[in-house]
């Protein structure tokens, strides 16, 4: 056997045999998403499980979402995940003024989402029929998963701004920038997240 | 020459520099075995507790009217039993203490991917242990390790506790789970081609996926029931709406990939005990190796089969009964490959050949009930039975506590550099063998004449059988005392082992015993698999491991 095929074995694995590279930090954080797929999928289930219990939905007594409203703050969020695109892609081109105001657009963005999101909550918490957490499984699958969702964005946002603050004190260059990437793929993963919720609590 | 070159110099050549301080190299260590030992530690010390739980348990059943714990404390009893066993003492040893231990020497590696991490997953166990067992100060959950609502609705706090507590592991095992798969994916020596890992990587490679997807579901259903009883929001609370079947579903989603998480690892010890004392390659190494993703797989598609009785529409039902069917081919499978590995060996009676032996044939006995349950109108027959608590004790003792047995009798000399006492073992392996058979083989018929489980009294004419049982069970844990005897007088005086004492063939093996914290002097390269006995030894970049040749040039890597 040929010293060479047994390199072609090697999956050109040989150079990251100890140190922290960044294919293996993509790697892990990719499983992180993965997992954390799953909580909101298990979520996702049970939503869906109780909807189907028979009492038809939605229950008796719960007001109608307000679907127009929604439908425009989800507009606000997908728009954060395009601007959070630019933002990568003039990075990596060593754009550098142009990302950093991407990334201040898609914080902006999230933060509005947010407020939108607790505009909402407000309008039923405080509306005609208090709707609220523990006020049957409608509260509960709602709440519960869009409180999920929203607190991700809210991490997301905490994280672009550390993002910010890192960028500008110089940490990342444009050979290692591996917490800007882990940053956009958690914000694309929230936005898919919402994708899914809007579809299922909204449309369906 | 491409590997030449990288050979010559490279990252591959740079380690971490020696960590320095006891705190830095047994406390606070980065280092994959010294994590492994801790979890082992711990998850001894835990395997103790529980093992007194079970205790309890077996001597409020000598008698008919028990008369040891009232009835509300025998339940707490039975649920942190199960629980601890489950998620502090099996999936921990397995996962967390023999994967650190030995797989990343197995393909090469110096660390797993993320060391950090895999210090945090192990800080957050047995702080979750804490948690679990404190629960007894506020009422301990007394639904059992499945604490199915209504009934954990209405426990005292400590189910909350115990809810905290299960999700904490699961975050733990979650970090684990990434941080092997990576490792696996990513870090094997040149020329490891995954045809060519060994049998226990499979294992791990199997179960880290598991561990990574359904523990996530698991801490879904535990957030779930841990805000319905602090927040009142409904979700299992059927006056409210809720569903209690859907935790059943939630938790089962979870609950029987987490038997293949305590049994893949178990199967992966057995494959690389019996080859090595039986002087012959493995028969059917990929067969037991595709198996295992096979059996993973699978596991996800089964969960329903623990809900025969619990009103299911009877069209769902049958898929899950025929899918359950099918996982019995890459199991039976892989008892075909460990006895082919048998047939014709010259078969050394080591103490870890024992159990690996014992382990074969137990947990045949223990699948085959499973295949009985498996059956729907059986399974209604005996379900909520001592049957389903024979059957469950053959598969996880029998099965993964033998497995881990062997593991220790085989690996201690490797973390130890000492041989654990043949003898002493031998006495622990048969006293073991008998007791744990006395203990639960009547469960199988006490079951069938419908004796319940989870309740602290039983019918007088079952008294004969469960008094057998008690004095057996005191046999097991007389069996296991020996071995914390034997263990830690082998640290102390036992046998100098060596290297290779085994003359096993798996890279880690081929190095000092202990490692040094760097495992390798220079990263070797792998031609083929390791089971071939008659062959000269498929590595190369060995030579200088054994020698007292300096320690490559710690470069600084961080």
């Amino acid at each position: 056997m040929s010293v060479a095929a047994i390199g072609a074995d090697a999956h050109g694995g040989v150079d990251q045999l100890y140190v922290e590279t960044r294919e293996l930090r993509l790697q892990g954080f990719l499983l992180f998403l993965v997992s954390d797929c799953v909580l909101f999928s298990s979520f996702i289930f049970a939503y869906l499980y109780l909807r189907n219990s028979g009492q038809g939905w939605p229950p008796p007594g719960i007001q109608r979402l307000d679907v127009a409203f929604a439908a425009w703050n989800s507009v606000v969020l997908f728009g954060s995940g395009a601007t959070m695109h630019y933002a990568l892609e003039n990075f990596k081109h060593g754009k550098f003024i142009k990302y950093m105001w991407f990334l201040l657009a898609t914080i902006v963005l999230g933060a509005g989402f947010l407020g939108g999101q607790a505009f909402e909550y407000n309008h039923l918490i405080f509306g005609e029929h208090v709707t609220w957490w523990g006020s049957g499984i409608f509260g509960a699958s709602f709440f519960t998963l869009t409180g999920m969702h929203g607190l991700h964005v809210f991490f997301g946002v905490c994280y672009l701004t550390v993002l910010v603050l890192q960028s500008a004190a110089g940490v990342y260059t444009r050979g290692k920038y591996f917490g800007i990437t882990a940053g956009t793929l958690y914000w694309h993963f929230v936005d898919v997240i919402w994708v899914v919720l809007f579809s299922i609590f909204y449309l369906l | 020459m491409a590997v030449a070159a990288l050979h010559s110099g490279g990252i591959a050549d740079h380690i971490h520099p020696e960590p320095q301080g006891f705190v830095r190299r047994y406390v606070f260590s980065l280092d994959h075995k010294i994590i492994g030992i801790q979890y082992l530690i711990t998850g001894f010390v835990f395997f103790m507790l529980s093992g007194l739980l079970a205790e309890a348990i077996r001597t409020q059943l000598l008698n008919p009217s028990g008369g040891f714990v009232a009835p509300g404390t025998y339940n707490e009893v039975y649920s942190v039993h199960g629980s601890a066993m489950v998620w502090l003492v099996v999936i921990p040893l397995l996962t967390g203490g023999f994967g650190n231990l030995v797989f990343p020497v197995q393909i090469g590696a110096r660390d797993v991917a993320f060391p950090w991490l895999n210090m945090l997953s192990f800080w957050i166990f047995p702080v979750a242990g804490l948690m679990l067992f404190s629960s007894f100060l506020m009422g301990a959950p007394t639904a059992g390790w499945m604490e199915y609502p209504p009934i954990s609705l209405q426990g005292a706090a400590g189910t909350s506790m115990w809810c905290a507590a299960i999700f904490l592991v699961g975050v733990s095992s979650t970090i684990t789970g990434i941080n092997f798969v990576v490792t696996i994916l990513k870090m094997r020596a040149p020329g490891m081609t995954f045809t060519r890992m060994p049998l226990f990587v499979w294992g791990q490679f199997a179960t880290a996926p598991l561990l990574m997807i359904a523990t996530t579901a698991l801490a879904a259903a535990l957030a779930a029931l841990f805000i319905e009883r602090q927040f009142g929001v409904p979700f299992f609370d059927p006056t409210k709406g809720g569903s209690p079947v859907m935790w059943q579903h939630m938790f089962w989603f979870y609950s029987h990939p987490a038997v293949y998480i305590m049994i893949l690892p178990a199967f992966g010890i057995i494959s690389e005990v019996l080859p090595t004392f039986a002087r012959k390659p493995i028969f059917g190494y990929k067969l037991i190796a595709f198996s295992s993703m096979a059996i993973a797989l699978a596991g996800f598609m089964v969960w329903a089969h623990h809900m025969f009785t619990s009103g299911l529409a009877p069209f769902l039902q049958l898929p899950f009964m025929i899918i359950t069917y099918l996982i019995g081919v890459p199991t039976g499978i892989k008892i075909f490959s460990w006895t082919a590995t048998l047939w014709g060996g010259k078969i050394h009676y080591t103490t870890a050949m024992l159990f690996a032996i014992g382990f074969v044939g137990l947990f045949t006995l223990g699948g085959i009930t499973g295949i009985f349950l498996a059956a729907i109108p059986f399974d209604l027959h005996v379900h909520g039975t001592y049957f389903i608590v024979a059957h469950l004790h053959y598969v996880l003792i029998g099965g993964s506590l033998m497995g881990i047995f062997a593991g220790m009798y085989y690996w201690f000399p490797k973390m130890s550099g000492r041989l654990l006492n043949e003898t002493l073992g031998k006495i622990h392996f048969w006293l073991f063998f008998i007791g744990f058979n006395g203990t639960f083989l009547p469960m199988h018929w006490l079951g069938v004449m419908g004796m319940p489980r989870e309740v602290a009294t039983y019918d007088p004419q079952f008294t004969f059988w469960n008094r057998f049982e008690s004095v057996s069970s005191y046999l097991m844990t007389f069996a296991i005392l020996i071995f914390f005897v034997n263990v830690l007088w082998s640290i102390r005086y036992g046998k100098r082992a060596g290297a290779n004492p085994w003359g096993a063939r798996t890279l880690e093996w081929q190095v000092p015993s202990p490692p040094h914290y760097y495992n390798f002097k220079h990263v070797p390269t792998v031609y083929g698999l390791p089971y071939d006995f008659s062959q000269p030894l498929p590595y190369s970049g060995l030579e200088e491991e054994l020698t007292d040749s300096p320690p490559p040039v710690a470069a600084g890597a961080h």
